[in-house]
């Protein structure tokens, strides 16, 4: 996979989930409910202690992330870019991990939004990672020499 | 990776080359070095990265976890708080078996929970007394609690904790027993609401006979209500706790499918439309 189509992916990527967590956060501070196929699994978790991390709604801190990540990627890319992008990612993945883990042993109920941005983290980690250590190193400015 | 060209000249091409190559080679030589350093680097920041993560995820863990854990306080100091503050949501409002609220109050809602359940915990201290200090102080809104097994993983558990509240509403103290339950509900799944624990519960309900409690937990009409709460619910299609049947009292019920259950404003809505009605 080419740089580009790796930028591009990771792009793709980061809109949906950007999506998503821009949806929930509507659906927070809206307080309409979720569209939802899997019957009032979405409002038990959304309702539950664990929807905010902090007093802050875990929803908007994933709105946040998104962004970040977005920024990043339109960004010029350099060495910092994608290490920041990479953590951000990495963070991403784990908090996503760990509100997988609240939904399935302490609320029992799964919410199919946060499903997604989980598995799009999952999709996303790796390949940011990937990115970052296999992009060649800048070397020294060669010099030049002729005869 | 810059590339560099070489002119040629003919009369030293031997010795030219040969320079040319250890140039090349030295050169290889030191993008390896470089890109051996850099990777050494970014696999040490990869390190770094995903350690400070697992401790992160460890502490957030460790912090949430810790929220969870409530169970009946030891100390009672912190007893008397729970007693207080149910008092103050509840207290001076009429109560009669599974009611809460006047009998001739419009609207009835029914709220099927489970008392180990979670989600009714939340709704019950977030949502539920901006509903009962509004609605059911002003005389218009009844609410009737039942039960509906989710949550609670023993059926022999789920009955014994639910009839000790039905018992309680003998005592027209039911809805003491519920609310100070979800003050002080366990952690999910950790076995906790043991035979000590209901009785823990019941022993801090205001003006509770105890003897007599304990005789009408037996009660086989609280048995029947038990069994007809769950009727109730398969008929309405109603799944998981919390859930909700809202009406004209007297009249037919319908689902009221909140959009958040630790905001009062689906409830608000809806009762204020049958109020109204």
């Amino acid at each position: 996979m080419s740089a580009r189509s790796l930028r591009i992916t990771l792009t793709v990527l980061t809109v949906a989930g950007l999506g998503i967590a821009g949806y929930l956060t509507y659906v927070h501070y809206a307080e309409v409910q979720p569209v939802c196929t899997a019957g009032d699994s979405c409002i038990k978790v959304q309702s539950s202690v664990y929807s905010k991390l902090a007093g802050v709604p875990v929803a908007l801190i994933g709105l946040l992330g998104y962004v970040s990540i977005l920024g990043l990627l339109l960004a010029r890319e350099n060495e910092n870019t994608r290490f920041a992008m990479m953590a951000l990612t990495l963070v991403g993945f784990a908090f996503s991990g760990y509100l997988t883990y609240r939904e399935l042993f302490s609320i029992h109920a799964i919410c199919e939004w946060c499903a997604t941005s989980a598995a799009i983290l999952t999709v996303m980690a790796p390949l940011s990672v990937w990115r970052y250590l296999r992009h060649a190193p800048t070397l020294p400015t060669p010099r030049l020499y002729s005869t | 990776m810059s590339r560099v060209k070489v002119q040629r000249e003919p009369e030293n091409l031997t010795r030219k080359q040969h320079r040319d190559h250890a140039r090349a080679r030295r050169k290889a030589l030191q993008e390896a070095e470089v890109a051996a350093a850099v990777r050494q680097t970014r696999l040490r920041l990869l390190g770094i990265v995903v350690t400070v993560v697992a401790v992160g995820i460890v502490v957030v863990l460790l912090a949430t976890g810790g929220n969870t854990k409530h169970g009946i306080p030891v100390s009672k100091a912190e007893q008397s708080s729970v007693v207080h503050e149910v008092s103050n949501e509840v207290g001076g409002i009429p109560q009669r078996a599974n009611v809460l609220g006047e009998p001739t109050a419009p609207v009835t809602l029914q709220y099927f929970g489970d008392l180990e359940c979670p989600v009714c915990r939340a709704f019950t201290l977030s949502a539920l007394p901006s509903i009962i200090g509004r609605w059911v102080r002003g005389g218009e809104l009844k609410i009737e609690y039942r039960s509906l097994e989710t949550a609670t993983r023993e059926p022999e558990v789920f009955k014994a904790q639910q009839l000790a509240a039905l018992a309680a509403g003998k005592q027209d103290r039911m809805w003491n027993f519920i609310e100070t339950f979800y003050h002080e509900q366990g952690e999910e799944d950790s076995g906790y609401a043991t035979e000590s624990y209901i009785q823990g519960i019941a022993s801090q309900v205001p003006g509770l006979d105890l003897t007599q409690w304990t005789s009408d937990r037996g009660d086989a009409a609280l048995s029947s209500q038990l069994l007809s709460d769950g009727q109730a619910a398969s008929a309405a299609n109603l799944n998981g706790t919390p859930a909700f049947l809202i009406g004209r009292s007297g009249g037919t019920t319908s689902k009221l499918e909140p959009s958040s259950f630790t905001e009062p404003g689906s409830f608000n809505e809806a009762i204020a439309k049958l109020a109204k009605s």
